[in-house]
């Protein structure tokens, strides 16, 4: 079994993930990837793209809310997954400061009992394909921020199943 | 070509293919650790980490297709890795397959940084995607809770 370079948590060997995670991601936390004197620029269409996923996840947090009020059953089962939905919104929020969502997208009204669920899964799974296909039209900070809600919701989704 | 993106401020193809190198360096350590995973599951449970690893082989020269396709000499896998701890049962598996996991999210997250073509960024993001789905099911099986993450590959604000 071969054991030298290092293979260590958070992913394996220093020289793969701990420089992925240690060097570029500290800069997406101050949600800025480029250099000091290259400040990166967002288009209008990028700025109005990364308002409307704050809709998309605004209407996620409610959704989880109509569903956990339509099924009190569902509601612990829940309750983790719907603070991490806000989580995510936060993150948002805080990629786009005075950012104010387009046109908060409506969910409908989650069905009473057992069907709460499945409805559930159709928003988190939305929104998940929503944030995703907005990633790729974003770039640096804001692509890897909604790139990384994409992959949450797509978690939850198969937490939910 | 890098996309005509104003808003992409100093990404290029050099940021790009630097994240690509180090997101196939992760799928390089997870095909790795995958074997340690599927050896500590045995044959009954194996199927799981066998999938797990096929998905990973696939990202492996998918990347690396690409990074020829640019001149670039792809990163190799290392001659070993050292194991975050002891796998001596099947939890100890579960448990270091969600740290492959997660440290391919965490290189996939950094590609979405440093992506200069939407193309990649498309890859990027369904590679993360599948692979936070795994690690919901390795958590599961390892026992650990949340099992889901609100943010996969980013770090705590």
């Amino acid at each position: 079994m071969p054991a030298t370079p290092a293979l260590r948590p958070p992913g394996f060997s220093r020289r793969t993930l701990l420089g992925a995670s240690a060097a570029g991601l500290a800069l997406i936390v101050t949600g800025c990837t480029s250099p000091p004197d290259q400040p990166e620029a967002v288009t209008t269409k990028q700025a109005d793209r990364l308002s409307a996923q704050l809709g998309v996840q605004e209407a996620l947090v409610a959704a989880y809310a109509a569903a956990a009020a339509a099924d009190p059953a569902l509601k612990a089962g829940v309750t983790e997954l719907a603070a991490e939905a806000d989580e995510q919104l936060k993150r948002l929020r805080a990629a786009a400061p005075g950012a104010t969502p387009s046109a908060a997208a409506s969910t409908g009204a989650a069905p009473a009992g057992a069907g709460a669920k499945a409805w559930l899964r159709q928003q988190v799974a939305a929104a998940a394909t929503s944030h995703a296909t907005a990633c790729v039209d974003q770039s640096g900070a804001r692509a890897a921020l909604l790139g990384s809600i994409a992959a949450g919701l797509r978690g939850q989704d198969a937490r939910l199943a | 070509m890098a996309d005509d993106n104003s808003g992409s401020g100093g990404l290029n193809r050099k940021t790009e293919d630097d994240a690509l190198q180090k997101a196939l360096a992760a799928a390089h350590a997870a095909i790795w650790g995958y074997g340690v995973v599927g050896a500590a599951l045995g044959p009954t449970r194996r199927a799981p980490a066998a999938a797990a690893d096929a998905a990973h082989r696939d990202v492996r020269d998918r990347v690396s297709a690409l990074l020829d396709q640019r001149h670039v000499e792809p990163a190799g896998a290392l001659g070993g890795y050292t194991l975050p701890f002891p796998v001596l049962s099947a939890v100890d598996a579960a448990a270091l397959a969600v740290v492959l996991e997660d440290g391919v999210a965490a290189a996939w997250v950094r590609v979405l940084d440093q992506a200069a073509e939407r193309s990649t960024r498309e890859l990027a993001v369904g590679v993360l995607s599948a692979a936070e789905v795994r690690a919901v099911s390795w958590r599961t099986a390892a026992g650990k809770t949340p099992v889901t993450s609100a943010l996969p590959g980013l770090p705590p604000a």
